[in-house]
């Protein structure tokens, strides 16, 4: 019986996820825009989160190639070192890392932002002030979120490609034009071109999740809590299923 | 309201960075595929691609001057690939040129390789079909490397029954199992060296009188008009004749003798391999015949000067003559 | 003084009529035929217990919640049948002071008051946005804390400021959702003070929700007393608190 309750409230969830963002594209799309508030946002949500991506990105790319290095090293091919690791970044590691840091960092804030504002009648406030909250809370930042991610994405492969190039260099030698020329070299269209792509779904459920939870906040500093966690929780999983889309996506294309 | 306009600063540039290496990286991949810039198309026919795609690296002599474009099957036996080539190596791609699959490494992509031709034929142009040679799969390398195998076979027993008979051989292995004959071999090796050493100096002395007499005055002239020491000196010159055919034969057997050591040393079982893993021993050998060559050598000189040194007497005779008629 | 003005004005002038106001969610029926009517310059205090649907009062006048049955008309205009601009236009007639202030945390207070300026009025100029974003807090006596942000000021200051954003629109009606509440009682004090303050500056007609007798003691012309969403009594406080009725006394004890 709570099973069954359990699924009829999870599809429940569902069903009113996909009309918020219905209701997104409704509003995202008539004028007026919040230009302005867009703008900001994509400071705060693009820009902001570089430093935390970025390190992260070059964590990522030095690891990655000392755990690839003994296997490469196995089979004798330790040369194609900085090719494995540039697809392996460009084509997964890197939206997805990226993706999961910044569901951490942005969906959590964004379900905490939206839930206090919502609990303290900020959201009505801004109704009765002749805003429309919606477009101006939602859709300018499911819209930051949207077109950021990619740009962290882009930036996040940059710099773990780079940290990759110092974890080639700590055993061996290599320049850094040899590198690149590796990197490129073993790089197809069909590696990045999915991956950019993906990046903007993975931005979009971040964004929409968080607002979605936060608007939907239920009354009290303990429905904010909440509202920020399950916001993470949910995109996290979302992030991996949009993934796994990709790929099987991708596979049609045969890239 | 600066600092607003400072956050849109660092966002515009934040946004540019991103898609700055976006562009880069889609900018490098389309060079890399010959997305970009001029190109001409060559063509190929092969009966086996040995699984090349499109996109795969054309190199001309290892230079990476294109890719492959697409690959049609022609008819039952035979495939053909079409390569974009960069414009800039129209002027250097002959239609003799010859084209082959191959590939990067050894499980590496695969990649067709344009050899230049012999023969210096015009300038391929575009939609031209070069000549191609067949690739060399992996199943003929095996296919070579079984018959290869064979033939070790073959050469292994040949060597098996060789070097049966040579354990079998009682003669060699009494030569090489004797103690003695190192020993005796340093021995006579010393004996040589100093019969060289004293021929050597002997040689030397001779070098000394011969460029007095080449001098002509002093007390050589004086001695030389001296008739009994003529004679004397003819009869020294053959003992040396003498001797010097004896050094001769000395060192034709010493060639003898080392080609025998040679013939030891490659067996390399026994008596003469020890010998000859002595570094001194084989160090003095070396002196030794370095003694005997500058002998021969000497004596060859000697001989010469000799030789000359008879047609002097005629002359010095005749001096003497006219010296003669002219004192009454 | 408040009789006069209900002679002087009869029916001539009601800001707010609310007929037949009926809201439920699911099961429960908040409001059950409702009705008030609100005379400019007049200030009304809803009174009731916790939950008995004064929010919700509030939140359809101004258009939060959509009612189920009834009309609402302010301005002569009827709310729920309006469409979203025109709703917009109505709303920048009225203020409203939210139970939790509603200042918005990431702006500073300048830029919470100028929030609603914007907009309503989006073709006002910088100079006349200053002036008027610092003749508010001057109302409100608050004009030191214009750049500071809402988290740093104590929670009286923050209902004046919240007060002074409501102001800013010029608001015919301004509508107060429990101004007291959390607030300590001297605070509270004051603060109906200052809206005693502001009515009688601006002439603004007043709805006050609330549930402190203090707050209707001072700031009322007139008390609905809403009981099981239904309209109990409408009278004065005077002659409310000499009522015998034993539900009404509940309240003035």
């Amino acid at each position: 019986m709570s099973l069954r309750s359990d699924f009829t409230a999870f599809l429940n969830g569902n069903g009113e996820l996909f009309s918020f963002s219905l209701r997104f594209f409704r509003h995202g799309l008539n004028p007026p825009f919040e230009f302005a508030e867009f703008i900001k946002q994509c400071y705060v949500i693009g820009y902001k989160s570089l430093p935390l991506i970025g390190l992260t990105a070059f964590i990522m790319g030095i690891v990655l190639t000392m755990q690839l290095r003994p296997s490469m090293a196995d089979y004798g091919v330790e040369s194609q070192l900085p090719a494995i690791v540039a697809i392996a970044v460009v084509r997964e590691v890197g939206p997805v890392i990226t993706a999961l840091i910044f569901a951490g960092k942005i969906g959590s804030s964004i379900g905490a932002e939206l839930g206090s504002m919502k609990v303290t009648e900020q959201i009505d406030a801004m109704e009765v002030s002749g805003t429309n909250p919606f477009k101006y809370l939602v859709v300018t930042r499911v819209l930051a979120c949207t077109l950021m991610l990619p740009v962290l994405v882009m930036l996040g492969d940059a710099i773990s490609l780079y940290g990759a190039y110092l974890g080639v260099n700590i055993h061996t030698n290599t320049s850094f034009n040899l590198f690149w020329t590796q990197v490129f070299d073993n790089l197809v269209f069909g590696d990045v071109l999915p991956a950019f792509i993906k990046s903007f779904f993975f931005g979009f459920a971040v964004g929409i999740i968080g607002c979605y939870k936060g608007y939907n906040s239920s009354r009290g500093t303990e429905g904010v809590g909440l509202s920020a966690n399950s916001a993470v929780v949910v995109s996290s999983v979302m992030i991996f299923i949009i993934d796994l889309l990709a790929v099987q996506v991708t596979n049609i294309f045969d890239y | 309201m600066a600092k607003r306009l400072v956050n849109n600063v660092r966002l515009g540039a934040f946004v540019m960075a991103g898609l700055l290496f976006l562009v880069l990286l889609l900018y490098m991949i389309g060079r890399n595929r010959s997305l970009f810039g001029s190109n001409y198309i060559l063509k190929a026919r092969f009966e086996n691609v040995q699984g090349l795609v499109p996109g795969n690296n054309v190199r001309y002599s290892g230079i990476q001057s294109g890719t492959v474009k697409t690959i049609e099957i022609v008819n039952d036996t035979s495939i053909e690939v079409s390569m974009l080539i960069d414009t800039k190596m129209e002027d250097i791609i002959r239609k003799d040129a010859i084209v082959s699959i191959g590939s990067d490494g050894l499980v590496g992509n695969k990649v067709v390789n344009i050899i230049p031709g012999e023969i210096h034929d015009d300038l391929a142009k575009e939609g031209d079909v070069l000549v191609s040679k067949n690739p060399i799969d992996t199943e003929s390398i095996l296919k070579t490397l079984s018959k290869t195998n064979n033939d070790v076979a073959e050469i292994v027993s040949g060597l098996k029954v060789t070097v049966e008979r040579i354990n079998n051989s009682t003669a060699l292995w009494s030569i090489l199992s004797e103690e003695s004959l190192p020993e005796d071999l340093r021995q006579s090796a010393a004996n040589i060296r100093k019969a060289t050493s004293r021929a050597g100096l002997m040689a030397d002395d001779l070098h000394v009188i011969v460029s007095d007499l080449k001098s002509g005055k002093g007390s050589a002239g004086i001695l030389l008009r001296d008739t009994s020491f003529a004679n004397n000196l003819n009869q020294a010159v053959l003992k040396m004749r003498q001797l010097s055919t004896n050094a001769d034969k000395l060192s034709l057997q010493m060639t003898t003798l080392i080609s025998g050591i040679q013939n030891d040393l490659n067996s390399g079982k026994g008596a003469a391999s020890t010998i000859l893993k002595d570094t001194s021993v084989v160090n003095k050998l070396n002196t030794s015949l370095d003694n005997i060559q500058r002998g021969t050598d000497g004596f060859n000189q000697n001989m010469e000067a000799l030789k000359k040194s008879f047609l002097l007497r005629g002359y010095f005779k005749r001096q003497e003559k006219k010296r003669a008629s002219s004192n009454p | 003084m408040t009789s006069d003005k209900q002679v002087l004005n009869s029916s001539l002038d009601k800001v707010m009529l609310i007929n037949n106001l009926c809201k439920s969610f699911g099961d429960r029926h908040i409001l059950i035929n409702f009705n008030l009517e609100l005379i400019r310059g007049e200030s009304v205090v809803v009174l009731g217990k916790s939950g008995s649907g004064k929010s919700v009062l509030i939140k359809c006048v101004i258009g939060l919640l959509r009612p189920d049955k009834g009309s609402i008309k302010i301005f002569g205009k009827n709310i729920p049948d309006l469409n979203h601009d025109e709703l917009d236009q109505v709303r920048a007639k009225i203020g409203f002071l939210f139970q939790s202030n509603a200042l918005y945390d990431s702006m500073t207070v300048r830029e919470n008051l100028e929030f609603p300026l914007r907009r309503h009025w989006i073709e006002v100029s910088q100079e006349e946005v200053d002036k008027m974003v610092e003749d508010a807090l001057e109302d409100v006596g608050l004009r030191h804390t214009i750049d500071m942000m809402p988290v740093e000021l104590s929670g009286g200051m923050r209902k004046r400021v919240a007060l002074a954003r409501t102001l800013i629109l010029k608001p015919e009606i301004i509508l107060y959702d429990e101004p007291t509440t959390g607030l300590d009682t001297i605070t509270s004090k004051e603060i109906i003070e200052l809206m005693i303050e502001i009515q009688e500056k601006y002439n603004t007609s007043s709805l006050i929700i609330s549930h402190d007798m203090n707050c209707v003691r001072m700031a009322s012309d007139r008390v609905v007393m809403l009981m099981d969403g239904r309209c109990y009594a409408n009278d004065t406080y005077e002659n409310l608190i000499k009522s015998e009725d034993p539900k009404i006394k509940m309240f003035f004890e």
